[in-house]
């Protein structure tokens, strides 16, 4: 019976340690001592002692699985860096005219891309459709950076003091009685232009110079605008952390999903059901508007995330 | 015709680049902060307003004008107002601001 217990308690305690783990502290190894270290133990200190025993035991162990590390990232960081080295020898040489992707790749994007993706800005139909899974990688890691910036600096309970709660409730009072009068005229004037100009270049980046990246940007200084002008309370009536969250992870799995559906019918050589439409018009090139949109979302979110982080620490 | 067009444009286009210089020789010259703000915000609207009038000459009168315009409208909507925020929060953050400018109490 105890014994059973006991191997119900480790397991707890494995979960527990590994859920610990997950939060970035443990009771027993915290990763930042908010307490100065204890001072040295007395050798006439018979209980203590015994104490530094085990913690040196314990010590031991943590060293012998840190030199077996420290031996492993030597080894593949050797192992990466000469199979990366073997490579760039393999390499032709760089910036000499008969290399491939200086004749054959740009001559393909130039001659074939408008019948291929059906788009008239090249730079789209490459980034969108040749390279889409690079664009995917990219949007992928906007969104990982602000996930690690919302790890490190989102003010929840663990991470604030009471005196912190109250001074942020002060400061919320403030900004709602001190409201600028120009700089919300004018942001009442900017902020419907900025967005509509934003969603305008979202949606012809197939047709003309813009996508994804810039109409994102546009909008997500709008959002930094609206943030700036009238407040975190009012801006948290229509995007708190929920919407974000929702927003962005369903623009890139959208993204994902619709790529996935071209790759899959690519590889397969099977027919992709997307018509390609005629080229100029907005409801063209296939699936580059729906991933410009997807892009786009991400975009304006993550740049609006990073403003409200780093200024106030909630979003 | 022609001719006068694109001579009026250069001379804006002149005058705009002027006003720059002077701005820039100020922002260098001056040491107070909002006296170095009022440098830069006179390059940030009257230069640009110069600037961009000159384009709309050089560029002839088409569609392109509009966009012109309507820059014009947006950088004078934007830069007076991000100069009276920085010159705010000069204001509410200065101590000793009295000893710089003379400030109406209200």
């Amino acid at each position: 019976m105890s014994k059973m217990a006991k191997i119900k308690k480790e397991k707890q305690t494995a979960w527990q340690r590994f859920c610990a783990w997950v939060n970035g502290d443990t009771a027993d190894r915290p990763l930042m001592p908010a307490d100065p270290p204890a001072p040295r133990k007395t050798k006439t200190d018979k209980n203590k002692k015994q104490k530094t025993v085990s913690s040196r035991k314990e010590g031991i162990e943590l060293n012998r699985f840190g030199s077996i590390y420290r031996i492993c990232a030597v080894l593949i960081g050797v192992a990466v860096v000469t199979v990366l080295m073997v490579t760039v020898l393999q390499l032709p040489l760089f910036g000499s005219p008969d290399n491939p992707a200086v004749n054959e790749v740009v001559e393909r994007y130039v001659e074939k891309g408008l019948e291929e993706t059906g788009a008239v800005n090249m730079v789209a139909g490459m980034i969108l459709d040749y390279r889409a899974f690079d664009t995917f990688g990219e949007s992928s890691v906007l969104f990982l950076a602000v996930t690690c910036v919302t790890m490190l600096l989102m003010r929840d309970k663990n991470n604030t003091s009471k005196d912190e709660d109250l001074l942020t409730a002060r400061e919320h009072v403030i900004e709602g009685y001190e409201e600028d009068i120009i700089l919300t005229k004018i942001a009442r004037l900017l902020i419907p232009c900025a967005l509509v100009y934003g969603i305008y270049v979202v949606l012809n980046g197939h047709i003309s110079p813009g996508g994804g990246f810039s109409g994102g940007t546009i909008m997500g200084s709008a959002l930094i605008l609206f943030a700036v002008s009238f407040g975190m309370i009012r801006m948290s009536r229509f995007f708190t952390y929920a919407t974000f969250k929702k927003v962005t992870s369903c623009a890139l799995l959208v993204y994902a999903a619709s790529k996935a559906y071209s790759f899959f019918t690519g590889a397969n050589h099977l027919e992709s059901h997307i018509p390609l439409g005629t080229p100029g018009a907005i409801l063209s090139s296939g699936l580059i508007l729906i991933l410009d949109i997807c892009v786009g979302i991400v975009v304006a979110c993550t740049m609006y995330g990073f403003y409200a982080l780093f200024t106030k620490g909630e979003l | 015709m022609e001719n006068v067009r694109i001579i009026a444009g250069i001379i804006l286009v002149a005058v705009g680049l002027f006003v720059y210089i002077t701005a820039t020789i100020g922002l260098f010259r001056f040491h107070y902060v909002l006296n170095r703000m009022h440098a830069a915000a006179l390059g940030d609207t009257l230069g640009i307003l110069f600037v961009l009038l000159g384009l709309m000459f050089l560029v002839g009168f088409n569609f392109h004008t509009l966009r012109l315009g309507l820059i014009i409208c947006f950088l004078w909507m934007a830069s007076p107002v991000s100069s009276h925020l920085l010159a705010k929060a000069e204001f509410v953050t200065f101590k000793h601001i009295k000893s710089e400018c003379e400030v109406v109490e209200k």
